[in-house]
């Protein structure tokens, strides 16, 4: 036998990688890609293309912050990207403003909203009591098929957050099941209902309940330091497009998109709404898209940004009147081969909020981990 | 099929569209590791193989086969774990040369040939300059032909082969120190590189 065939031999039957570790190093390389692709991100979507569900408990661990709702895409995230050198450290000097802003229908629109947003002021919540953050968020799912073709569906979270008076007191999220919300053809419509059967059977049918001081669930706080927010718009709109420098598929739509997901937690103080309003007005290329837009039955006006990237378009659907968000939502403009129709809005959330005097009792700081009884190792990752 | 260069060259718009590519060679990846270094290691190489390929796909040179290309990248973060290898070398046994087909009654001696000849090659490896250790090993494990190891490395066809006939000679020696020397010919598979690009 030559040195080559004795070579080949040695260690010709180690075993390939466990589907665990598979998991992991796909969700990894997922999670990259899905802070490039900037609004993409938000968790429990998943990126395009792939499918996040499915995977053994060992693969939970990584998941483990795809499973929020909501994901502060780019904070943190600093670094990669012509922009971190461009911009000056500081807010008050920076990308905004020196390139334009919004159209001025929508900047007016946006003014209104932010105007109206302070004066309506957040609603009181007494000690005791807590603030009722509804939210219908509905995600595109898409599905690689053995023939390589993508098939694509749309679910649907309903989702509850009580936040106490005293907000270093527990949180309550009530986190429903991902169910089937529409599908574009035969083969999306069984994906869309096998998947949804595979979670309830997985968590034996009782939806996943959290309890945690501080919104601190899965090991991380589920909302941004608003207090640490610049309230003045442009210094505003300077630190977010510093925090989210690199990601997305350009500098504007990466921007809007992290003020559609910190409106959408619905836990934003009156104050802090108007500034990312404002700081929307600031973004060019913003643009009032839909005078009267329906989501989830409420109405409002549509103000968004078209992303010539990928040809969709990022919205914020928000009551002038009052200044509340009514929601927000991305649609597909042309037929990318994902297997969405051209136009079809592959997300959105609609936010509801109101003051209740009692939370559901029970819950765990991680939810459904803490049921499978998995170990947290810190900073969201579980080993289950 | 798509090939590798146009699913990469559509993951530059829809970054996604990467995951196809783990798909298709993290096994491949992972193995290599895994036999350079154990399995453990080889999970953390796979997994930041393709972190380094996604950062970098913009710089892919865009053949079909994203292979050659994945596998140098593995080998340049193998690098960090030479303790781990050399470890591994060194601690080479008779079961790594996996199953070995002899007859009942040669078995004690076989075993015995096994163990010495594990040892030798462990030695040799790890002697082996890290250049003609990578050569070799993408030669052999990563089922690479000589133009892929090229592409993997970095280096021209041309070093290629003079890496790979000094260290399979080297080889050749530790396992039977008694061969001729200067024997060259070759056991292996035929070359695939074309004359003109030695």
């Amino acid at each position: 036998m030559d040195e080559l065939s004795l070579l080949r031999r040695i260690r010709s039957e180690v075993d390939g990688p466990e589907r665990a570790a598979l998991d992991r190093g796909r969700a990894a390389l997922l999670e990259r890609a899905g802070a490039e692709a900037g609004i993409d991100a938000r968790a429990g979507q998943g990126v395009r293309g792939t499918r996040v569900r499915g995977m053994g408990p060992d693969a939970a661990a990584a998941v483990a912050k795809r499973r929020h709702p909501v994901r502060w895409v780019g904070l943190g995230a600093l670094g990669a990207g012509v922009l971190t050198v461009a911009l000056v450290a500081t807010n008050v000097l920076g990308f905004a403003g020196w390139r334009g802003g919004a159209e001025p229908a929508a900047a007016d629109a946006l003014q209104a909203a932010a105007l109206a947003a302070v004066e309506n002021s957040d609603p009181v919540v007494a000690p005791g009591q807590y603030l009722l953050v509804e939210t219908d968020a509905v995600y595109g799912n898409t599905t690689n098929t053995e023939a390589g073709d993508y098939v694509s569906y749309l679910t649907i979270n309903r989702d509850k957050l009580y936040v106490p008076a005293d907000r270093s007191d527990d949180w309550v999220w009530v986190r429903s099941f991902r169910e089937p919300y529409a599908s574009f053809n035969a083969e999306g419509e069984a994906l869309a209902q096998k998947s949804y059967d595979e979670e309830v059977a997985e968590a034996d049918g009782v939806p996943e309940l959290l309890r945690a001081p501080d919104a601190q669930f899965y090991g991380n706080s589920t909302v941004p330091d608003f207090d640490a927010l610049p309230r003045d718009p442009q210094q505003l709109l300077n630190y977010i497009y510093k925090v989210t420098a690199g990601g997305g598929n350009s500098a504007d739509g990466a921007a809007l998109g992290w003020i559609a997901d910190t409106l959408r937690t619905g836990v934003a103080p009156a104050d802090v709404r108007a500034a990312l309003y404002e700081a929307a007005a600031g973004i060019p290329g913003v643009e009032i898209t839909e005078q009267v837009a329906n989501l989830e039955g409420s109405t409002g006006i549509s103000i968004g940004r078209v992303e010539s990237a990928d040809n969709s378009r990022q919205d914020l659907i928000i009551d002038t009147q009052t200044g509340a968000l009514i929601g927000e939502r991305r649609v597909e403009l042309t037929d990318e081969g994902w297997g969405f129709p051209a136009g079809t809005t592959t997300g959105f959330t609609a936010v509801r909020t109101s003051v209740v005097d009692s939370a559901p009792e029970g819950g765990t700081q991680n939810g459904q981990f803490d049921r499978e009884g998995c170990v947290d190792k810190g900073n969201g990752n579980f080993q289950c | 099929m798509s090939t590798d260069n146009e699913i990469i060259e559509r993951s530059l718009h829809s970054a996604g569209a990467f995951a196809e590519v783990f798909d298709r060679h993290a096994r491949t990846v992972h193995r290599y590791a895994a036999r350079r270094l154990d399995a453990g290691a080889a999970d953390d190489v796979m997994s930041e193989t393709f972190l380094v390929a996604f950062e970098r796909r913009a710089a892919f040179d865009g053949s079909a086969d994203a292979l050659p290309w994945l596998l140098g990248i593995a080998t340049n973060l193998i690098k960090k774990h030479a303790r781990l290898e050399a470890r591994a070398w060194k601690g080479l046994v008779a079961s790594d040369l996996g199953r070995v087909d002899i007859d009942a009654i040669e078995q004690a001696a076989a075993r015995l040939d096994a163990s010495a000849t594990a040892r030798r090659i462990g030695g040799a490896l790890r002697r082996l300059p890290a250049g003609d250790r990578d050569a070799l090993l993408l030669y052999a494990w990563g089922d690479l032909d000589y133009e892929g190891v090229a592409s993997a490395l970095g280096v021209p066809v041309g070093t290629v082969r003079s890496r790979l006939n000094r260290a399979r000679r080297t080889l050749r020696i530790a396992i039977d120190p008694g061969a001729a020397r200067d024997e060259e010919v070759d056991h292996g598979r035929i070359v695939s590189a074309s004359p003109d690009s030695l």
